[in-house]
């Protein structure tokens, strides 16, 4: 299987570092836009759709197989061995930021770098932790995506899955940006709302940085506290933006964070 | 200057006059709502506010607008729709419910626009919102509906592929059993013939008697061997590949090998209709061979058998017919059993009641059916539809 046709994995900009940005549930990799072209002066810049996202491969989506995060991360590591990379700075929102530390835990050696942007161990709130929902809050999201789904799969289905190759084509339909299958997005929805890695973060080893927003309807501050406390060597930034998306709502702001964070490895390695 | 501008302008409604922007916004039969990039409410309409029951002071810099949805649709706005509208400056018909204060929800259909300022940064959103009550109730309906229809196609699905799974069981149950029962018959066969050579006979009926057990001997082998046919033409076929068969020749040459003597008298065939038909040559040799060996076998011993095989055309499809004047079914009282294996019609003639259950199933699967006319007495036409 050809794993950078899976992922949809594009390559852009100059350097001996590797970048690789991934995007969280909702959307695909066009949502680093604003902040990904920062980089390209000084690393080699790689994006991908998780599988099920945008324009990978949605055949590859085995529900039975991506019904862990865990999946994910290995298709990630598959995707940097592919590419022969090592010591890679991950840059990963929301559900993809924990894929990240999934990675890094499974496979050190790929990473020097971690940058999670607005994430959470864990969303549903548990006895002495504040994830800032509850079940039925999800079952809420799920419904919700339901009615904007309506029709959806009979009109769109056809001319995304058809024409995956043709970009232009998909863009065209209202709203069908940041779309995927229905049936896709409801698993992967789930799978991220109802995921718990609070157990896994005391093991990464990879040096990380939190970059969390202010007001977050997402990943309220006390869960970034919590990062904080758990993952071992990791720096707490937040952003004063709200919302869930930085990376869009204040790509500026963003940059400025994640390059003042990897300025020690960047002046290193252009000496 | 033509006579059509010269007309002057319709007296305008004075009513239409008291029309004014304000008064629209206010009490368009929509929401209207502006907000900052965030979602703060900076401007909302009286409708709005009138759905709600919220007094302008309590939303406007106080609550975002994704703060009046529900707790999942305000996940869905951060995650979909305020991405979507930072990379593609609008969305449309996005589905949610409002939160009134008093807790009930209204659900709405919402469009939504980014205004940027001169420099390209995000500026301002406007909102507007429809109340869908009743489409949201009827949308709910079909989602029900759907999924129902979708739980009965699960659930067909899984019969079809359990009674797929039986009926191969059963076809291998059968060649099985052929197969075993066929060595035992053979040595019965066989130490007849031996008996009959060695053993001296006194009763007169003794012969009568090895003779019809000799009969029976071969009528159970014929049942066998119909039998492992039944199961292994159809397997055959699964690989054979479609051609063109010319049907003159090719039937000439079953009537040929059933009849060679009275071809003229007995068989009529007319292919000028439709000359060739598409299938597995194989197949068909097995259709017209049971057919027209059945047609002389059930002939009505009263007169001459007359056997017609034609083609024609019906609503495009090509129809292959074999018309006897033989004895004929009643066909009100075994339609459905007609082609039942082992099924016999005529226990007076011998037959083992295989063949029209082979042709039954090769037709079928060709993707054709067979249509059944008979009357007691007067003959049996079957059509076979064959869609090319």
């Amino acid at each position: 299987m050809d794993v950078l046709k899976r992922n949809n994995v594009r390559i852009s900009g100059a350097g001996s570092q590797a970048m690789v940005f991934v995007h969280g549930f909702g959307c695909n990799q066009r949502m680093w836009r604003l902040v990904a072209p920062a980089f390209e002066a000084h690393y080699q810049v790689i994006l991908l759709d998780l599988v099920g996202a945008g324009q990978s491969d949605l055949t590859a989506y085995d529900p039975a197989r991506y019904s862990s995060l865990a999946a994910h991360a290995e298709d990630i590591r598959e995707v940097l061995r592919t590419l022969n990379l090592s010591d890679v700075v991950f840059v990963g929102h929301s559900v993809s930021a924990m894929i990240g530390v999934l990675a890094a835990i499974q496979e050190p050696a790929l990473f020097s770098r971690l940058v999670l942007v607005a994430p959470s161990p864990r969303y549903l709130n548990d006895a002495g932790y504040t994830g800032g929902f509850e079940a039925t809050d999800i079952e809420e999201l799920l419904e919700t995506m339901d009615n904007n789904y309506l029709g959806w799969s009979a009109a769109i289905t056809p001319m995304i899955m058809g024409h995956a190759d043709r970009p232009v084509l998909t863009e065209e339909l209202n709203n069908s940006f940041c779309n995927t299958d229905p049936t896709i997005a409801r698993h992967f929805a789930r799978v991220t709302f109802l995921s718990d890695n609070r157990a896994d973060l005391s093991l990464v080893r990879t040096p990380t940085l939190i970059l969390q927003c202010a007001y977050d309807a997402l990943a309220p501050l006390a869960v970034g506290g919590f990062l904080h406390q758990h993952i071992p060597h990791s720096q707490l930034v937040v952003l004063d933006t709200s919302g869930h998306c930085p990376h869009l709502s204040a790509p500026e702001a963003t940059i400025k964070a994640i390059k003042a964070y990897l300025e020690p490895v960047t002046s290193v390695s252009s000496l | 200057m033509s006579e059509a501008d010269e007309k002057p302008l319709p007296e305008l409604d004075l009513r239409l006059t008291e029309e004014n922007p304000d008064d629209l916004y206010e009490h368009a039969p929509c929401g209207y709502c502006s907000c900052l990039p965030d979602g703060t409410l900076v401007k909302v309409n009286q409708t709005m506010l009138e759905w709600l029951g919220y007094a302008r002071e309590e939303l406007v810099a106080r609550l975002c607008l994704q703060q009046l949805f529900t707790v999942g649709g305000r996940l869905h706005y951060e995650m979909h729709c305020a991405p979507l509208l930072i990379l593609q400056g609008q969305v449309r018909e996005i589905s949610y419910s409002l939160r009134r204060k008093d807790g009930s929800v209204l659900p709405v259909l919402m469009n939504a626009v980014l205004r940027r300022d001169t420099e390209g940064n995000p500026l301002l959103i406007r909102v507007t919102l429809f109340d869908i009550t009743d489409r949201r109730k009827f949308e709910q309906e079909l989602v029900r509906a759907k999924e129902e229809a979708e739980k009965q196609q699960e659930l067909l699905q899984r019969q079809n592929e359990q009674l797929t799974r039986i009926n191969a069981d059963l076809d291998g149950f059968v060649y099985t059993a052929s197969h075993d029962l066929k060595q035992p018959i053979h040595n019965m066969a066989g130490l007849l013939a031996e008996f009959k050579a060695i053993a001296t006979f006194h009763d007169p009926e003794a012969d009568k008697m090895i003779g019809m057990f000799d009969q029976a001997l071969q009528q159970i082998l014929k049942t066998i061997e119909g039998l492992t046919e039944v199961v292994q033409r159809p397997r055959e076929l699964e690989q054979a590949a479609t051609e063109a068969v010319d049907l003159l020749p090719f039937t000439e040459e079953i009537v040929r090998s059933l009849q060679p003597r009275e071809v003229k008298e007995v068989f009529t065939l007319d292919f000028s209709a439709v000359p060739t038909l598409r299938i597995a040559r194989t197949a068909l040799q097995s259709i017209l061979y049971n057919l027209l060996s059945n047609a002389l076998k059930y002939a009505d011993p009263s007169r001459p058998p007359r056997i017609r095989v034609s083609t024609r055309l019906e609503n495009e499809v090509p129809v292959l017919s074999v018309q006897d004047n033989g004895r004929g079914i009643n066909i009100e009282r075994h339609r459905s059993q007609l082609f039942q294996l082992f099924r016999r019609f005529h226990p007076e003639v011998e037959g083992v009641g295989i063949g029209l259950y082979l042709v039954n199933r090769l037709v079928a699967q060709a993707g054709g059916q067979i249509e059944v006319e008979s009357e007691v007495g007067k003959g049996t036409t079957f059509h076979l539809y064959l869609p090319q």
